[in-house]
């Protein structure tokens, strides 16, 4: 604790004036952490007394030294301060009066401040901040587009044309991701390698610790040398931070390359989070067929001239496209390329989340703040007589409301304060549960200067949002009227505070419709059928260097004894490869050409997700054959090349006839005969409308890289170490990594929308209660004013339940504003959440019925407590009170 | 009565005038300062850290106080810096306490106040 304690203290320290922190920051801090060390050996209260005084003491700090900056040497700008500090103390004793006001507000204030601080440490990470580049907006993605289709790889040939002719890149670099396998020590290792190009460094601005970046001729294809570059963080972990690692070798994919240069630490990368283990001449990309021209393989990243737009960087590159489908029909008709801001690149999904979930708690904030002002206006009304003598006494109007607001602002920095140890714990948490889904490093997320400044700049923001219609309220006192008598006091208020909880409870209504209606979309998601069954699978993944596995033989011979060696391991009831295993982001589509259609150009066809499978697979899915047969043993290379369809493929291609023994191409595969129909798949996502899809032998088109899916009798994690050890009966040197279940699978492509169910939902309780206190205490206030027209209504005959019957009635009457109100801005709301929702429509009705049942009766509920108590009114004692 | 040359700056503010008196027998540092002045005053004044350093950097200013030659001792934070009170300084804390004593004997002339010896 004290280390966090002491954290925050520095960070707000960042605060102060320049100056002043440069020559007293160190001292400052010092002096906190003597405090602190001294408090601590007290206990935890006194240490928390301790911590709430340092920041006091800060938060005087800094407008003081702010103002004394500017005033003159020979100021005494403890004078500037006289009028501030004066209320400040005013304000701190007003709140140390009121001890349960003062916790309940600023409890209220800190959950609102903590939740907004949190996702905007998120939001503002990666929305906001710019990307650690040198001039990062100058750098943009460059992706192929082919037809309808975007944000394809690019074809090498096309883009070495561009770097020839282009005016607008002061740089473009070739890229290409792919994790690769490191063998020479104990066991073999799967590092993150990139093959890069001299351009793609030069257009980052890498910068290395040590060593020398890739020469022009290193990295051109046909003249590639065996030269490697490894991040700091590779050299540090699994180097040991050998001083003389540069010139060592290291074994890659079988091809020794020399250590050139180590980089400097975390240094940010492109697509890649965090920095990739080793960088490696483009040349070596182990997929042969990746660098033809017609082959869309690589990632292009480009460095825009300066003063160059993105849209001028497009339209040159679209122009040079023109040039080249003129000249390569065949391979470049209806291609060309698209360029977008790196910046923008993997926030268009993730925005709209995290300005969904910023908007929510900013509402709960609105909310929280309204409640505040409830309650400052509670107080104002019967504080009426003191600002009456007060302002009897000479005291202006602007100081009384200056007074009243100071101390608004104190309560709700209070609160900031707090919130912001909220708002620690919850990035944490919010990180740990989002994290991977972000498009950044989310170590670099953390609550920083920025985003104390933002909490602390909140907390004033509703201080005064709070504090000024009670504080003007209170100016506007009318003397006379006030010192002469009591009744009535503060009625005039009422109509403020109904206005007030309506506008909560409306809000509230909104926040719990979209969380209703989130709900309804996770229902529906988690009650889509896969097309498997993804219990007791256990997924594994190994990529063969290419050098070793030179020919399609060697790797199907790989294959099929790997294979082997699973089904004979103990607890294992099947297993079987394929390329790409279902939700674990691997797959990939070709154009289909159907025998006996008029063939259509590539851009046109339609799409087609490949897979390679084993025999098996299948069954070891559970995915139902239902027509023809499925892959078997005569499935070889060299036999007839056949394709087993799933049913949306059959059903789309050939409807109403039987697809089997039809041919069909994928891509500049065979012509490939159709044997069997399964049943459809999801394969990137649960939500998904469902693919056309193909699967092909494994062994009639080997491929280096492949999936292991093993069904087990027990938990598929006890099968992780014997999975490991059978492929390394094969092969003692190849690395096999992501072994994990396919139930991890599954939940993880959840992740996202859990994460904003949960949020959502605790947001719109928090809001639920938070109105409703609000709308109890409006009543209670009410009535305690009423007591002697209810004291006189009962002495006239009223029973206790039509007293009561009257208490309710007015808070029904509020909550029925609330909800028509409510309604309206649940629509608007729910609106903006379409994009997020599935298999629910944003205006469903059973959610809007539910949300809008469970709000009104608590809220009803509530209004029953001062019921009750009204209906007990001694009519003796009520008329008797002055 | 001859009029000290110190007297446009008194009345001292209260943080000064404990820092001053804080600094009159030896040189502290700034956490030593503020537990000097909570022990005299017997806990009634418990200056913050940035309280203390905003009024330590204006008393620098005006040449009340200045850094002192001394270093922490082994052991202790080396970050830590001394501070000593200047000849001005003194001559201003005596001045603003033969200020206070006029005051307090006018009080006890008043008998608004029993001083000692009085009771």
């Amino acid at each position: 604790v004290t280390g966090r304690v002491q954290r925050i203290y520095r960070t707000a320290l960042a605060l102060l004036p320049r100056d002043f922190r440069e020559r007293f920051g160190e001292e400052i801090a010092t002096f906190a952490d003597d405090r602190l060390l001294a408090a601590r050996r007290d206990g935890a209260l006194s240490y928390a007394v301790q911590a709430a005084r340092l920041f006091a003491d800060l938060a005087l700090t800094i407008p003081r030294e702010w103002l004394a900056g500017r005033a003159d040497a020979n100021d005494r700008p403890e004078d500037n301060m006289d009028i501030l500090s004066q209320d400040l103390r005013f304000a701190l004793r007003g709140l140390a009066r009121r001890p349960a006001f003062t916790a309940v507000a600023a409890a209220t204030i800190a959950l609102g401040i903590g939740a907004n601080t949190a996702i905007f440490s998120v939001v503002d990470a990666v929305l906001i901040r710019p990307l650690p580049y040198v001039q990062p907006d100058r750098l943009v993605l460059v992706w192929g587009t082919q037809g309808t289709q975007t944000n394809q790889g690019v074809v090498f040939a096309d883009y070495l044309d561009w770097r020839k002719t282009n005016r607008t890149f002061a740089d473009l670099g070739a890229f290409r991701g792919q994790s690769v396998n490191l063998t020479g020590g104990d066991t073999p290792d799967r590092l993150v390698g990139a093959f890069v190009d001299a351009g793609f460094l030069r257009a980052i601005g890498a910068t290395l610790e040590r060593g020398r970046l890739f020469s022009e001729s290193e990295t051109e294809v046909g003249t590639k040398a065996p030269v490697a570059i490894v991040s700091h963080e590779a050299w540090t972990t699994r180097f040991g931070s050998d001083p003389a690692m540069l010139g060592k070798p290291l074994t890659i994919n079988g091809t020794t390359f020399t250590i050139v240069g180590i980089t400097v630490p975390s240094m940010p990368v492109p697509l890649f989070a965090p920095t990739p283990d080793v960088m490696m001449p483009i040349g070596y990309y182990p997929n042969a067929h990746g660098l033809d021209r017609g082959t869309r393989g690589i990632s292009v990243v480009g460095r825009l001239k300066p003063g160059v737009s993105v849209a001028a960087a497009h339209e040159d590159l679209e122009a040079i496209e023109r040039q080249l489908a003129a000249a390569y029909p065949a391979t470049n008709a209806g291609t060309s390329a698209d360029v977008v801001a790196l910046k923008e690149f993997g926030v268009a999904q993730t925005r709209p989340r995290l300005l969904l979930m910023l908007a929510a708690a900013f509402v709960v904030l609105l909310i929280a703040c309204a409640n505040v002002a409830n309650l400052q206006l509670a107080r104002g009304a019967s504080r009426t007589r003191e600002m009456s003598v007060r302002a009897a006494l000479g005291a202006g109007r602007s100081r009384m409301a200056r007074q009243l607001l100071t101390e608004s602002v104190m309560l709700s920095l209070t609160g900031g304060v707090l919130g912001l140890a909220v708002a620690f714990g919850l990035t944490k948490v919010l990180v740990s549960l989002i994290g991977s889904q972000l498009p950044i490093d989310e170590h670099t997320i953390a609550v920083d200067a920025r985003v104390v400044a933002f909490a602390l700049g909140a907390s004033f923001a509703c201080g005064i949002l709070f504090g000024v219609v009670p504080a003007w309220k209170a100016s506007r006192t009318d003397l006379t009227g006030m010192l002469r008598s009591r009744i009535g006091a503060g009625l005039g208020h009422v109509s403020t505070r109904n206005a007030l909880v309506v506008a909560q409870l409306a809000l509230s209504l909104a926040l719990l419709a979209s969380a209703g209606l989130l709900t309804r979309s996770l229902m529906a998601l988690q009650r889509v059928d896969p097309g498997f069954d993804a219990s007791h699978l256990l997924t594994a993944q190994f990529r063969l260097p290419a050098g070793k596995y030179d020919s399609p033989d060697k790797i199907w011979t790989m294959f099929d004894r790997t294979v082997h060696e699973l089904r004979s391991l103990p607890g294992v009831q099947s297993a079987a490869l394929v390329r790409a295993s279902p939700l674990s982001g691997n797959g990939e589509s070709y154009p289909a050409t159907i025998e006996g259609r008029t063939e259509v150009a590539a851009s046109e066809a339609p799409q087609v997700q490949v897979n390679s499978v084993t025999t098996d697979y299948f069954r070891t899915m559970r995915i139902a054959v239902i027509a023809g047969r499925d892959v078997n043993e005569t499935d070889r290379a060299g036999a007839l090349p056949v394709t087993v369809v799933n049913k949306t493929f059959a059903d789309r291609t050939w409807p109403g006839q039987s697809p089997i023994g039809r041919r069909v191409k994928f891509g500049d595969d065979d012509w490939r005969t159709v044997v069997g129909v399964v049943g459809d798949a999801r394969h990137f996502r649960l939500d998904e409308a469902p693919l056309d899809q193909a699967y092909i032998p494994h062994a009639q088109r080997p491929q280096i890289f492949t999936s292991i899916v093993v069904r087990t009798a027990g938990d598929p994690h006890s099968s992780v170490a014997s999975v490991r050890q059978a492929l390394w009966r094969v092969d003692k040197d190849q690395p096999i990594w992501r072994l994990r279940s396919m139930d991890e699978d599954l939940d993880a492509v959840t992740t996202s929308p859990r994460v904003m169910m949960w949020l959502m939902g605790i947001f719109s309780l928090v809001a639920m209660l938070v109105a409703v206190v609000g709308i109890y205490g409006v009543l209670s206030y009410t009535m305690s004013q009423r007591t002697q027209e209810i004291g006189i209504r009962i002495a006239l005959g009223a029973d206790a339940r039509r007293v009561r019957r009257m208490v309710v009635a007015e808070g029904a009457r509020l909550v029925g504003v609330a909800v028509a109100l409510g309604l309206v801005a649940s629509l608007a709301a729910t609106r903006l959440l379409r994009s997020q929702l599935f298999g629910v429509e944003p205006r469903d009705g059973v959610t809007f019925l539910v949300v809008t049942v469970v709000l009104a009766s608590v809220a009803i509920l509530a209004c029953y407590v001062p019921a009750r108590r009204a209906s007990r009114v001694d009519p003796m004692e009520a008329l008797r009170t002055d | 009565m001859k009029r000290p040359e110190t007297s446009p700056l008194t009345p001292l503010t209260p943080a000064v005038l404990h820092i001053l008196m804080a600094l009159a027998e030896e040189d502290r540092h700034g956490y030593a300062i503020a537990q000097e002045i909570e022990t005299a005053t017997e806990g009634e004044v418990r200056m913050g850290p940035g309280t203390l350093y905003g009024t330590i950097q204006r008393m620098l200013g005006a040449g009340l106080i200045d850094e002192s030659p001394k270093r922490p001792r082994p052991g202790e934070d080396e970050r830590r810096r001394y501070y000593r009170m200047t000849p001005l300084g003194r001559r201003l804390l005596e001045a603003e306490l033969a200020r206070l004593a006029r005051v307090m004997r006018v009080a006890q002339d008043k008998r608004i106040l029993r001083g000692p010896g009085v009771a």
